[in-house]
């Protein structure tokens, strides 16, 4: 024994041979995620009478590069639940392997089989898992860097619609659009959804119509965005998720109209 | 001791680390991420001899953008189950609404492990210095929150209390917070505690007599924080929407809700 | 250092009424957080009916009221009648853009009664000359969120000058209560087409 309390029950080199501090070198700083790398573009989504419709195109985009050109932003959590990711594709890629193990371990405490047993969670429910995922990420400093729409049906099968961002975030409206649709097609879906009693107005119909209609305009003005793009329709019927749909009716007419940008003036 | 512990090993006994545990933290990290945003709002809280108001609007932004015009800041604290029944305790948070429901779910907890505990419900005086406590233990990352808590107290008065994002504390009359707080605070001062009014006719100079402050009635009290926050309207982008509106008696919470401007 | 404008403090508030404006301003001169003069007006007459106030950074303000002070005797001497409010306005806004790229750190206040239609009139400039005419109130200074307050908050049109004046000063008092830049009392002016009244208000000194 010494007078050195530091070194008191330290393995003594005479008796175990020096350490190697190669073993164990300094640990690195940790490296955050500073900024999204591959990125998805807007998320939309609108409630109706019955349900909810949401979209989201199908680009992965490099910087300004479309890099990934099937990539599918779309997930459906459960029969009344379905998710629109926004941002990073790698951070949602795991918020997906979050959400397939959280949804493996929900079928294994209900039995589907039973009509009395709820069958697990609903939109709501999975909304608030996320946020409470988004917001402990981001008071790490660590986060993932999504914007995300929530869309399906409630505990009461209500239409349910709320959006979750990198911060925590939380909001809720009849109509909902991430990124650039914030800006271009929040303003066309508010015409259709100005509050929440309109939604007992709009049927199934007029929603994907105004849904396409968003996806159009995005395409047009959002240089990060595609033609191609996947479409969900959530009622209780169940989920209606269609991966792979092409926009129609694309009129260029307004294209020769724009002046005033590049070399050409006035 | 840390300079001669490197030398202490060197006869005999050699030891297995060649300096002191490193206690100085690792290089400080660069983030360019920023944890906050600032979603606006304006809230308000008028107390009385029986009753509190509070008040606060309902138009959650980012910057120039609408998130939605329906985005409740006004929050019941404790009562039984998620709908929050028979509470008697109404928090308001503006600012960064992801640290104000977190706030407002960890002291929501909070009152409801008292009633578990102890078999009452919490009073407003503990609930205020509780979520002082809850604020400064984030003194050095804070929630980014304007916290208004009204209630009654013990004694059945309004009760009214508001904070600073750190936890600073005080129990007032009147208080508005948030985006607008600085259009509202001063007609509060002037039209609830009859501020810069003397008694007409009583004199000049010294021996002009203040008019006393005294609780206002009910009816009064609505109708100045309606148009506390039309006027706030018209002047902050932040503010519109919608106005939420709860008042608290003996007999529970009434919960109102009237339409602002949405430009 | 912060903003020039919010360097010396002070605040000013015109009103419209019945037949009558009303123009106020605080007392206060102050560096920073130190108050050095209780005595620091910030409105100066034009003429009879033709008041401007100025708030911003102390220097700027005794430059631009001596600068329109000269203009303004250059004018009555050349034209031999006094300037209305609505030229008067014209001739902030034009002499102010003249320093677009160097302005002077100003945010006047007009107020005054046009004497051939017998017209109110208030209006209110950024520093480079950008008019707001406005048809109720104007309000300029450290303390214009508080003012906005208090004037959407207790204004009515058509006011009589004593209830203007009632108007005009509370909501000058509770909005500099506020401010810690401005305050130590005010001017209030009610000008009608043929009479003025200038009030001196004591207020909080703290």
């Amino acid at each position: 024994m010494n007078h050195f309390p530091e070194t008191w029950g330290r393995p003594r080199d005479d008796v175990y041979g020096p350490y190697n501090h190669g073993y164990l070198q300094a640990p690195a700083p940790n490296q955050h995620t500073q900024s999204p790398i591959v990125t998805g573009t807007s998320v939309v989504a609108i409630k109706f009478k019955d349900g909810v419709v949401i979209a989201t195109d199908n680009l992965a985009s490099y910087g300004s590069l479309a890099r990934f050109t099937d990539v599918k932003r779309l997930r459906k959590f459960n029969e009344r639940t379905v998710i629109g990711f926004g941002g990073d594709i790698s951070d949602m890629q795991h918020l997906d392997r979050l959400l397939n193990s959280l949804s493996i371990k929900e079928n294994y405490q209900h039995d589907a089989t039973d009509e009395e047993d709820t069958d697990g969670f609903s939109a709501d429910n999975v909304h608030t898992y996320l946020s409470k995922v988004m917001y402990a990420r981001r008071t790490k400093f660590d986060p993932l860097w999504n914007h995300m729409l929530v869309a399906g049906l409630d505990s009461d099968d209500e239409p349910f619609l709320a959006s979750v961002d990198l911060l925590g975030t939380t909001f809720s409206s009849p109509s909902l659009a991430t990124g650039y649709g914030a800006h271009l097609a929040q303003p066309i879906m508010r015409k259709v959804v100005p509050d929440e009693d309109a939604v007992d107005q709009v049927t199934e119909e007029q929603a994907v119509k105004v849904i396409k209609e968003c996806m159009k305009v995005l395409f047009y003005r959002d240089a990060r965005s595609l033609d191609n793009y996947s479409i969900a329709v959530i009622k209780k019927e169940g989920v209606n998720l269609k991966l792979d749909e092409k926009l129609e009716n694309q009129s260029w007419q307004f294209a020769e109209r724009i002046r005033g940008y590049g070399t050409q003036v006035n | 001791m840390a300079s001669i512990l490197p030398g202490a090993p060197q006869e005999g006994i050699g030891y297995s680390f060649s300096q002191a545990a490193p206690n100085a933290a690792s290089e400080p990290r660069q983030h360019s991420f920023y944890p906050y945003s600032d979603n606006g709002g304006t809230s308000l809280g008028i107390s009385g001899t029986d009753f509190t108001i509070m008040a606060a609007d309902t138009r959650n932004v980012s910057g120039y953008s609408i998130n939605t015009r329906y985005s409740p800041r006004l929050y019941l604290i404790g009562g039984e189950g998620p709908e929050n029944k028979g509470a008697r305790i109404v928090l308001s948070v503006v600012g960064f609404t992801a640290d104000g429901s977190a706030l407002k779910e960890r002291l929501d907890n909070i009152v409801k492990m008292y009633k578990y505990h102890h078999g009452k419900p919490m009073s407003v005086s503990a609930c205020a210095q509780r979520l002082s406590h809850l604020l400064y233990s984030k003194r050095f990352f804070p929630f980014y929150v304007s916290a208004i808590l009204g209630g009654l107290d013990e004694e059945g008065k309004g009760a009214l209390y508001s904070y600073d994002y750190v936890g600073s504390y005080e129990r007032e009359q009147c208080r508005s917070a948030g985006a607008a707080s600085s259009l509202i605070m001063p007609f509060l001062d002037n039209q609830v505690n009859f501020k810069n009014q003397y008694q007409p006719g009583s004199g000049t100079g010294h021996n002009l007599q203040a008019v006393v402050a005294e609780p206002l009635p009910r009816e009064r009290v609505t109708q100045l924080v309606r148009d506390a926050f039309t006027s706030a309207v018209e002047r902050h982008i932040e503010v519109g929407d919608g106005l939420q509106m709860m008042i608290i008696t003996k007999d529970g919470v009434q919960e109102k809700y009237v339409e602002l401007k949405k430009d | 250092m912060g903003s020039p404008f919010s360097m010396n403090g002070g605040a000013c508030v015109a009103m419209v009424g019945k037949d009558c404006v009303g123009i106020a301003c605080d007392l206060r001169l102050g560096m920073q957080a130190l108050t050095v003069s209780n005595n620091f007006p910030k409105i100066f007459g034009i003429n009879d009916s033709v008041y401007l106030g100025l708030t911003g950074l102390a220097t700027d303000v005794a430059t631009v009221s001596d600068l329109f002070r000269f203009k303004v005797n250059m004018y009555r001497l050349r034209e031999e009648r006094n300037i209305s409010p609505d030229t008067f306005a014209n001739l902030v806004s034009t002499s102010l853009y003249e320093r677009r790229f160097g302005p002077y750190f100003v945010s006047p206040v007009v107020a005054g009664i046009n004497q051939t239609s017998g017209k109110p009139f208030i209006c209110g400039f950024d520093s480079i000359g950008c008019i707001d005419f406005a048809k109720d109130f104007i309000v300029s200074g450290t303390a214009s969120d508080q003012l906005f307050g208090m004037c959407e908050g207790l204004y009515e049109p058509d006011l009589g000058p004593d209830e203007l004046f009632e108007t005009l000063s509370q909501a000058l008092l509770s909005a500099v209560d506020r401010d810690a830049l401005s305050g130590w009392g005010a001017h209030v002016y009610i000008i009608e087409k043929d009479k003025v009244t200038k009030r001196l208000l004591k207020g909080r000194q703290d």
